[in-house]
Order: C-alpha cells, then sequence, then structure tokens
C-alpha cells in the first residue's frame, strides 16, 4: 500500500493543464500570422454560412428536423453537407498497415495489415441511424491464422430531441480521446499509445443503452448501462493480463456473461473552440456469480486536447481498479500473472503543422507516456503477494504526413525505459472515410 | 415535465436498480463442477457396476475390474506392486502400473493437437479410443482377466446373477449373440464409469478452497504457489491448477504425454531382458514412423495422486516423496536415480534406447538443470508441493 504523496505524474499534468490556461490568455504572434489566422477564419466561416444555408433549405422542404449531435462521431461518415440530399447508406471504412522494426532485436521486426474496416451507416429516417463496423486485424483470419475478425460496433441512434439522443446496441465506450476516434488519421503515432490501449482497452466497446446530450453551450454529456469485463477469463498462466488487465477480461458483447452490468458517464466540454476539456467514468461488477466473491472493476479517467493555431497538445490520464483481488488470487498463487489491484497511465503530448501546402501537411509530433500495468496488489501473504509492476515509459517522436484529409503516412522512433528491447522504428500508412 | 428531466430520472431510477441489484446481490457460492451427490444411475450404469465387481468374468474367477481399480485408491490398486498379477493363476506380471480412472469421463479419443501434441487416448499409450473400448482390452489380455475370447466372457456373463437383468436392458436374445453382448457389456462399463459421481466426485478440500468454503494451510499455499510457479515446480505446464472461464474445475491433466525418462524398473520381469525396452507411445501400431514419440506416456490426472501407491507407467516409485524429488533431482543428481556404467559414469535414462534419449523432456522447468545445478526445489519445498497434493484427495471433510 502506497501513502498518498503528490506523485511526479499528477504534478506533471497539473502543471500542462496550468500551461494550456495560461497560454490561452497570452498569445504572441506576429502581425502576419493574425492576418493569416484572419483569413483562415473568414475561409471556415463563410463555408460555415454555406452549410447553414443548405441545411435551412434542407429543412425547409421536410417538415422534420434533423439537427446534427455535436456528440463524439463514431466513425467519421462522409455526410458532406454540400451534396443536395444524403444517400440512406453511408459506406466507411479506415484502415492501417504498420511496419514495426525494434532497434534493438531487429529479428523480430513485422509488417502488418494491422488493421481493415469497413461499416456502414444506414439512416433510415431524418432522426435514425443504425452505425456498423466490421474489422479485421492481422490480414488473413482462420484456424491458422494470426487474424481476428470482429463487429466492432453495431448500434441504432436516434434523436429524441435536438439536444438527447439515445444509442442501443455494440457501441464505443466513450473514455479518453482515443476510443471513439480511433482511425488512423485521428491520431499521431503509427501505433496507438500504450496509456489508451494498455490502461484503456481501445478499442473498447460494450453492448447496452445510451444517452447523449449534446448542449449549445458546448458541454456534451453521455451516460448508459452496459455489459460488463469477466473476471473468469483471467488467464494467470499467460502474460496477456500484464500486457493489458482490461484487455485480457473485456467480452466484446461475444456471448458475453452478462448478470453483472456496468454503468458509465461521460462528460466533455468543447465550450472554447480548439479546446476539449473532458472526463468519464466505467464501473461494474464483473464475477457473474461465477467465482467466490464479488469483484468491481472500476475505470476513470481525465483528458483534455487543446489546438491553438498549428499546435495539437493533449493528455490523458485514466486510472483502473478491481476489487476483491485477494480472494479471486487466492486459488492462482505463484502463476506469474495475478490480477492487480490498480493500474493506471498518462501521457502528455504535443503536434506541431510544421508545413502545410494545399492539402499535404507534416507534422512532427513528441509524446511522453508512463503506465503501469500492475501499479499494486491485494496482499496475498507473506512470500505469495506479487511485487507491483515497474512503470514504463515510453516516448515517442515521429511525424505524420497527411497526404489529404484522410490518408496519412506515418514514422516514429520509441524508446521504452523498462523493455528496451522494444524500442523501435515504425512506418505507418492509414487512410479513413 | 421536460423531456430531458424524465430522460434524466429514468437513467438514474435504472442505474440505481442496477447498482442495486449487482451490490446487493451477494457472494454467491461458486458453479460446483460436481454432479448431484444423489442421483440415479441409467440401467445400463448399474449393469456396468454390477460387471465391475464381478470376479466371475475372469480366467482366474477371482478378478474384477474393481480388485485393481479400486475406489478407496482413487480407483487405483491398493496394493504397492508396481505392476498388478493376473492371468489364469494370478501370477502373470502386467506390463504397466494399473492407473487411476478416475476422471476419465473428460478425456477424449487421441489426436493430434494442431501444434502436433499427442492429446487424449486411454491406457497409459492412449491406444483405446473410449471407455468402452479401453474396458474390453483387460477382459482379453493373457496377464490380466485372461478370458480366451469374447464368446467366453460372454458366456461367464450368461451365468451371472444379473444375467437377467441384463437380458432386460439389452434383449432377451442377447446372449445368442455373443459379439453383441460383449459390446454391451463393455458399453455398460462405460455407462457406470461416467455416471458414477464416484468417479469424479471434485469433493476434494482443493476442490472446497476454489468454491470459496475452506482456507488452505500455509504449507499448502506455499505448496500451490511452487506448483504453479513457471521457475519453480512449473507443475502446471501438464496439470492445470486453475478453474476454467466456463466454471469447469481443473483436471490436473491436460490429457498430452510426456517423456520422462522414469529410471529402469528392475522389479518387472519384463525388464530381466537388457534388450527389451517398453517404448510407449511410438509403439502402438497405428502411430508408425514416430520415433520422436518413444518413450512418451500419458500425463495422469494428479487427483488422488496421495492415495496412490505406486507411480509412473512403470510403477517404479513408491512415494510421492521419490516422486517430486525425481523430478527437480533427476538432472541435478542422476546418480541417485540411474544406476552406474561400469566406468562409474551414470546411466542416465537407462529405460530408454540411447538413441531415443533426445526424446526425453530436458527443456522445461523443473527438469532443464545440469549436474551440479541447485534443483529448483529445495526439500522442504518439495514437502510444501506434497502437502499440497495431498489436498486434491476426494472426500474431504471440513
Amino acid at each position: 500500500m502506497h501513502a498518498a504523496r503528490p506523485s511526479p505524474r499528477k504534478t506533471l499534468l497539473a502543471l500542462s493543464l496550468a500551461f494550456i490556461a495560461s497560454a490561452a490568455s497570452a498569445q504572441t504572434a506576429t502581425e502576419t500570422e493574425l492576418a493569416r489566422k484572419l483569413d483562415q477564419l473568414a475561409a471556415e466561416l463563410a463555408a460555415v454560412k454555406a452549410q447553414l444555408a443548405q441545411i435551412q433549405k434542407e429543412r425547409a422542404a421536410q417538415p422534420a428536423a434533423a439537427p446534427a449531435v455535436a456528440a463524439a462521431p463514431a466513425a467519421p461518415a462522409a455526410t458532406s453537407s454540400a451534396a443536395p440530399s444524403q444517400p440512406a447508406t453511408v459506406l466507411t471504412s479506415y484502415g492501417e498497415i504498420n511496419y514495426n522494426r525494434p532497434t534493438r532485436a531487429s529479428e523480430n521486426a513485422q509488417a502488418d495489415v494491422r488493421r481493415f474496416v469497413l461499416g456502414y451507416q444506414h439512416r433510415f429516417d431524418a432522426k435514425t441511424k443504425v452505425v456498423t463496423e466490421l474489422e479485421v486485424e492481422h490480414a488473413v483470419s482462420s484456424a491458422d491464422d494470426p487474424g481476428e475478425v470482429e463487429v466492432e460496433q453495431a448500434y441504432v441512434e436516434h434523436q429524441f430531441t435536438p439536444t438527447w439522443a439515445a444509442r442501443a446496441g455494440l457501441f464505443l465506450i466513450p473514455a479518453g480521446l482515443l476510443n471513439e476516434n480511433h482511425e488512423p488519421t485521428s491520431f499521431y503515432g503509427v501505433e496507438r499509445n500504450f496509456v489508451e490501449t494498455a490502461i484503456i482497452p481501445s478499442t473498447w466497446r460494450e453492448g447496452g443503452v445510451q444517452i447523449v446530450g449534446a448542449f449549445d453551450n458546448g458541454l456534451t454529456v453521455q451516460g448508459g448501462i452496459t455489459t460488463s469485463f469477466d473476471l473468469t477469463k483471467w488467464d494467470a498462466t499467460s502474460t496477456e493480463g500484464r500486457e493489458s488487465p482490461l484487455g485480457s477480461i473485456h467480452q466484446e458483447m461475444a456471448l458475453a456473461k452478462a448478470r453483472d452490468l456496468a454503468v458509465f458517464g461521460a462528460v466533455n466540454w468543447r465550450g472554447v473552440p480548439g479546446l476539449l476539456l473532458g472526463g468519464s467514468l466505467f464501473t461494474g461488477n464483473a464475477t457473474h456469480g461465477q467465482a467466490t466473491t464479488q469483484s468491481r472493476v472500476t475505470l476513470w479517467d481525465l483528458h483534455a486536447r487543446w489546438t491553438p493555431g498549428r499546435w495539437d497538445l493533449s493528455s490523458v490520464y485514466s486510472r483502473g481498479t478491481i476489487s476483491n483481488t485477494a480472494a479471486l488470487n487466492a486459488t492462482l498463487v505463484g502463476n506469474p500473472t495475478l490480477i492487480p489491484k490498480s493500474f493506471d497511465g498518462w501521457y502528455v503530448q504535443g503536434a506541431y503543422k510544421a508545413w502545410s501546402h494545399e492539402d499535404y501537411a507534416l507534422s512532427p509530433f513528441v509524446r511522453w507516456e508512463q503506465f503501469n500495468t500492475a501499479r499494486s496488489f491485494d496482499d496475498l501473504g507473506p512470500g505469495l503477494t506479487p511485487e507491483a509492476a515497474r512503470t514504463e515509459r515510453v516516448v515517442t517522436v515521429g511525424a505524420n504526413f497527411q497526404v489529404t484529409p484522410q490518408i496519412v503516412v506515418k514514422a516514429d522512433y520509441q524508446r521504452f525505459r523498462e523493455n528496451k528491447d522494444l524500442n523501435r522504428v515504425n512506418l505507418g500508412l492509414g487512410w479513413s472515410f | 415535465m421536460s423531456i430531458q428531466r424524465w430522460l434524466g430520472g429514468a437513467v438514474s431510477a435504472m442505474a440505481l436498480g442496477v447498482l442495486g441489484a449487482c451490490g446487493g446481490g451477494g457472494g454467491d457460492a461458486a458453479s460446483s463442477a460436481s454432479l448431484p451427490t444423489q442421483q440415479t444411475m441409467s440401467a445400463q450404469a448399474q449393469l456396468g457396476e454390477r460387471i465391475f465387481s464381478d470376479p466371475s468374468l475372469s480366467a482366474s474367477g477371482r478378478q474384477a475390474c474393481a480388485s485393481c481399480h479400486v475406489e478407496t485408491s482413487g480407483h487405483a490398486p491398493d496394493n504397492d506392486l508396481s505392476v498388478q498379477l493376473g492371468g489364469p493363476l494370478l501370477d502373470q506380471q502386467g506390463k504397466r502400473s494399473a492407473p487411476s480412472i478416475n476422471y476419465l469421463s473428460f478425456d477424449t479419443a487421441f489426436f493430434f493437437a494442431p501444434d502436433g501434441t499427442p492429446t487424449g487416448g486411454f491406457f497409459w499409450d492412449g491406444r483405446a479410443a473410449s471407455l468402452q473400448d479401453q474396458a474390453a482390452q483387460p477382459l482379453l489380455a493373457a496377464n490380466e482377466m485372461a478370458n480366451p475370447s469374447k464368446a467366453d466372457v460372454v458366456d461367464k456373463l450368461s451365468h451371472a446373477a444379473y444375467a437377467e437383468q441384463f437380458k432386460q436392458v439389452f434383449g432377451a436374445d442377447i446372449f445368442s449373440r455373443p459379439d453383441d453382448a460383449f459390446d454391451r457389456l463393455t458399453l455398460a462399463l462405460q455407462a457406470y464409469q461416467r455416471e458414477d459421481t464416484g468417479f469424479r466426485g471434485f469433493t476434494s478440500k482443493y476442490d472446497e478452497f476454489l468454491r470459496g468454503n475452506v482456507t488452505l494451510s500455509d504449507q499448502e499455499m506455499r505448496g500451490l504457489a511452487l506448483f504453479n510457479n513457471p521457475a519453480k515446480g512449473n507443475c502446471q505446464a501438464c496439470h492445470p491448477s486453475a478453474k476454467a472461464a466456463d466454471g469447469s474445475f481443473p483436471l490436473f491433466t491436460d490429457f498430452s504425454y510426456d517423456n520422462l525418462g522414469v529410471p529402469r524398473n528392475t522389479a518387472l520381469m519384463q525388464n530381466n531382458d537388457a534388450g527389451f525396452y517398453d517404448l510407449g507411445l511410438c509403439e502402438r501400431t497405428d502411430l508408425p514412423n514416430r520415433p520422436d514419440l518413444c518413450g512418451a506416456f500419458k500425463v495422469p490426472s494428479l487427483r488422488n495422486v496421495a492415495i496412490r501407491h505406486v507411480y509412473f507407467h512403470n510403477g517404479r516409485f513408491k512415494t510421492l516423496k521419490d516422486v517430486v524429488t525425481f523430478y527437480v533431482q533427476r538432472d541435478t543428481n542422476p546418480e541417485k536415480w540411474y544406476p552406474l556404467n561400469p566406468d562409474g559414469s551414470v546411466k542416465k535414462f537407462d529405460d530408454l534406447p540411447v538413441q531415443y534419449h533426445a526424446n526425453v523432456n530436458t527443456a522445461e522447468v523443473p527438469y532443464n538443470r545440469q549436474p551440479g545445478d541447485t534443483p529448483a526445489l529445495t526439500d522442504a519445498e518439495v514437502d510444501d508441493v506434497i502437502a499440497f497434493l495431498q489436498t486434491l484427495t476426494d472426500g474431504f471433510r471440513r
């Protein structure tokens, strides 16, 4: 048990948020930069005015109201409002093709069609649509091949009022910055960051019902009841649980045990243009009456993203806890991977659009992240209690090169403090539409 | 009430309801793997029970299945002979030790897993595809129940006290069809072994521990930890000890095969012939040309291991202390287990021809050591593991 003391990561996060807040009021830009920004704003305003005129024309033609929800989009559908009428069915897709080369163990170099995703959104009427996504991982999926095919999303959304909508089905949990917006064009670096894969198990989806409220002041609230994790799946003999505790026990609504359900809530505020602040909480029992004790899994996060001018700054902190792990671990003593009591991680990331010309844009970035997938264990007795894992620190330096807004080429170098054999150079191609 | 407030209220009510349900449900006991304690077996199984204990079905008239598979010893022999005696005069040595036949209803026919691992099958070499298949062989083996033919067995069956019952279940004319009658006999034995909870009780202290009803002692917990630790005992690599995600309780065997290089047992008369070797899996006629499987024998379940009297396919060891110590000191102190050559060197793996010594498992913990290395378990740790193994005996009473 560690005493509460100001830990370095929390101090750093507080400092980052303070920096963002203070910088917001102390802009220093040259006159030409100001003029350029004014031109950009004027152009964007003209475009928005045109879109508004279009929407008002459509609304006049159809009596039913169909406002777009300002909630985080599940998939970047190609809903271009410049078209006179929307197709009822829209195909969506994204893909990631990655190359990894460990610098100290080049025999482990690997090239992989990491993800190939096809989805569709079908609009039944102005208020109702269905959103689906099917994913193939690692190119070939069969009994003898490493790939997997999975349904990532399958939900129906209905807009009850301009503010409130509901979703039912299999949907993404609004946690962190990456989970709901996980397309390769929306994050920096070839691989998704560790905080949002090892701690928040992106791409994390649960089945259930969700209410989404999008307010005019920029606030979006989401909440719902969904399936939960399954702790009886924990495999103490494998390393899966050490790589990602929740990733090893998520059910993905595949014959999911559903005696225990979970509730979640998320709040995101986009009141100031270019600034996003938010947080989420997910909690649910996870033993479904099939273990000797009840145990609750809780995961929460705080996140911020600020995009002033050419900068793109973001930060996420997330922490998960599991209750009653002593009772669950009692029958697993001696195995290499017992159930941790807590796990957490955080990162800060800065990207800068250094060069752009028409659609092309080059954005170098740096990301500093620290995470621990077994921060603490419940006491099991002398000689039986596992040691806490060492906190891993990863620094990623690289760049995203945008070929078009929907195609990105990425390269980066990642350096690990603990597991130095994982130091690697990554190259990636991604698209999303 | 505005729709926002209604929705908000509904969500909170649902959330409270769910949380209340989750929180107030109480800790249910784990789903037990055991079947109803009081059960009626089918007619076939009841016949099987009588056949199982009937010594008249042997050439000697004194040997039934139950003679070697004694319930109080985990359905294994209750004497400490390395191999049991059979034949018409009960003086013929068997080839291999009589194993426990508990928990075999979970076994399958032999197959090669996708990664090539031999798995399943009945007998030490997996040659029988089912309990029914297995039951037939001791009845007809010359050094076991020694019946000359199936017809002979059926003839004895037709004079048994339960012959009428047999005819009622399988047909009045069944004895006029000896081959069919023999098949029904073995089918009844299979049904008995599958249905009688005495063959898969899951009533050990460890099962109660898995159900959360009892705690293990400090020594037993240490033993469990050493059993599971891949760097110490690493026993669970072949003898899994954890509940599965579907709630099924561990069987302490993965039904695979391993070659441990068990020392030759001079108590077996077949070993008086220096050129004789029991090669196990590769001797099967249906597995031709698999020299890599020579010396491999089935991984038995460790349930009830503490009440068995002999261990390994050749009954070479009689105590758990010897067995567990052999595992960790086979390679660090080979002179303790194998005879010496005339030149003083250790004749390691003396129960295998030299060309098959490479098949012996020397890669996995704990048998990945060299002479002079520290064994994976100290003497006290061996005792801890044995204390844990003793929790696997069925019939635990708190």
